[in-house]
């Protein structure tokens, strides 16, 4: 059942939200202990949340589509009264006085929050093998990470644990685990969620969404959650839309953009067929698939690894005393950070200026641009390399070789599960638009995938 | 021509492990060698990319 399918029995009074969320921490209870993806779960505030909103619907007071929606957050989010570690140690005792913008809106829509969900340690990373909280692991296959930094929210919506559990995305962190766990994955554009109250990474390349089981549920989540906040200095003042596409909606007359170099140069051959297949899929819905190149993506990537580096190392340096609290991956990237200089920051970010230019280009030629989110599926907890077509390569830089330039760009991207691969393994597709084009994009995800994604069995 | 991050780290007092650093250096040398490319061709009237806003009430 999707949310907003779950929605729609609470106002028919078919189900109602006590149901929903017991049966969502049943769930829990029954599926966590082996995927671990729920680093806390609040079960009697989150009874009671549902109890009020119980009430509030038989009264005829409806908040809208998350009202007794159970549902969970990415421990990075502040929540007032309950500890947010960032999955981090730094964080362990740490409980905020305040809710995240984000949390604010989703209580303010009646949502019903069960818990935080496990994320890769200080969202610095793509394995969610953390080393103070234990190992997130993928509902597919528990041998294999669910990815990350939003790892645990991946695999609390594919675990079909809650209806919706909210990620933030730095350089990939929703759009991988979506690709791993096989779910829904949207990162807005910068600017259109607040990113009030989520404890930052890079500043200037953080956004915050939704991980969802079908399309229509992340549009209605960015319903409720995008919107100016002048708590955020990076916030958009620009109009929100409604983001819900129609069930069935027609491609017709639309440009998809089959970029010529880079995204498909090196990929599992099993992700290259069944993206291609997805512009088969679109073209079958009226779209005309439109060969382009796209700018140089190899160097926006390393203009992202220098933002991140640089940024990273300056929110943690002053913990950088405590090396023993850190992982030694994260650790890693930090002192890297330490030792760039503030000109390359400084031409990093200029770089980025010329390359949203040549970027912004692309978008009269093609109304969005299918690539796959990750070249590959969801890897073994523990590697550290994969193997594509012969060749060996990082498992970090690999599963964001894909997705990480697009938090440079700012621009909007959702990740929408279009195949699996030979061991039953979700395979990701990636659909970027231009900047405030969710709309657009959700519309496109909706027509390749008008019906909830495929859960594993559990 | 590869910076030595050993010296970095001393002359700007970061208390990094010898170890630490050794694991890192051939990321940053690649990383280094990958970005000084980019950064030669960058035009000088090139500016950073807005993220700060004079005006607090103003749109990003």
């Amino acid at each position: 059942m999707t949310l907003l399918e779950a929605a729609a029995a609470l106002r028919r009074r078919e189900a109602s939200s006590a149901e929903l969320t017991a049966a969502a921490l049943d769930r829990i209870a029954r599926l966590n202990p082996g995927c671990n993806a729920m680093q806390c779960v609040m079960a009697d505030a989150a009874r009671e949340r549902a109890r009020q909103a119980d009430v509030e619907l038989a009264s005829g007071h409806g908040r809208g589509p998350l009202h007794g929606i159970p549902i969970a957050v990415k421990d990075l989010f502040a929540t007032k009264g309950v500890r947010t570690t960032g999955g981090s140690k730094l964080f362990e005792n740490y409980v905020p006085d305040h809710d995240a913008a984000v949390i604010e809106l989703l209580q303010a829509g009646g949502a019903v929050l069960v818990g935080k969900t496990g994320m890769h340690e200080l969202a610095y990373g793509i394995t969610s093998s953390n080393p103070h909280f234990g190992a997130v692991r993928n509902p597919w296959d528990r041998d294999r990470i669910p990815g990350g930094s939003s790892g645990g929210s991946g695999a609390a919506v594919a675990g079909g644990m809650v209806f919706m559990a909210m990620g933030s995305d730095t350089g990939g962190s929703i759009r991988i685990p979506a690709s791993f766990c096989g779910v829904v994955g949207l990162k807005p554009t910068y600017g259109r969620v607040s990113r009030y109250g989520a404890l930052p990474l890079g500043f200037t390349l953080d956004h915050i969404g939704p991980l969802t089981r079908s399309v229509r549920d992340a549009g209605a989540v960015l319903n409720i959650i995008a919107g100016h906040d002048p708590r955020d200095p990076a916030s958009s003042r620009r109009a929100v839309e409604n983001y819900v596409p129609e069930l069935q909606p027609s491609l017709r007359g639309l440009r998809i953009g089959l970029p010529e170099n880079f995204y498909f140069d090196r990929l599992d051959p099993e992700v290259e067929a069944a993206v291609r297949d997805a512009f088969r899929g679109a073209e079958s819905r009226g779209a005309q698939t439109v060969p382009v190149p796209v700018p140089d993506i190899a160097a926006t990537n390393t203009v992202a690894r220098v933002i991140l580096l640089a940024e990273a190392a300056a929110v943690l340096e002053p913990h950088l005393d405590k090396r023993d609290q850190f992982g030694p991956d994260v650790l890693a990237l930090l002192d890297q950070g330490r030792l760039l200089p503030a000109t390359d920051y400084i031409t990093a970010q200029r770089l980025r200026g010329e390359m949203q230019r040549a970027f912004h280009a692309l978008w009269s030629r093609v109304d969005c641009l299918f690539t796959p989110t990750t070249p590959t599926t969801a890897p073994l907890i523990g590697e550290t390399s994969t193997a594509i077509r012969g060749e060996s390569e990082d498992v970090r830089l690999a599963a964001t070789r894909l997705v990480r330039a697009v938090n440079v760009l700012g621009l909007p991207a959702v990740s929408i599960p279009c195949g699996y691969d030979r061991r039953g393994l979700p395979i990701g597709l990636q659909i970027i638009g231009p900047p405030f084009a969710e709309a657009l994009i959700l519309r496109v995800a909706q027509a390749l995938l008008p019906v909830e994604a495929a859960a594993p069995r559990l | 021509m590869t910076k030595d991050w050993k010296k970095i780290a001393r002359a700007s007092g970061l208390p990094i492990p010898d170890e630490a650093l050794e694991r890192i250096t051939p990321t940053l040398d690649a990383l280094e060698a990958d970005f000084r490319r980019l950064a030669r061709d960058l035009p000088p009237e090139a500016e950073p990319a807005p993220v700060f806003c004079a005006d607090r009430d103003g749109d990003a």
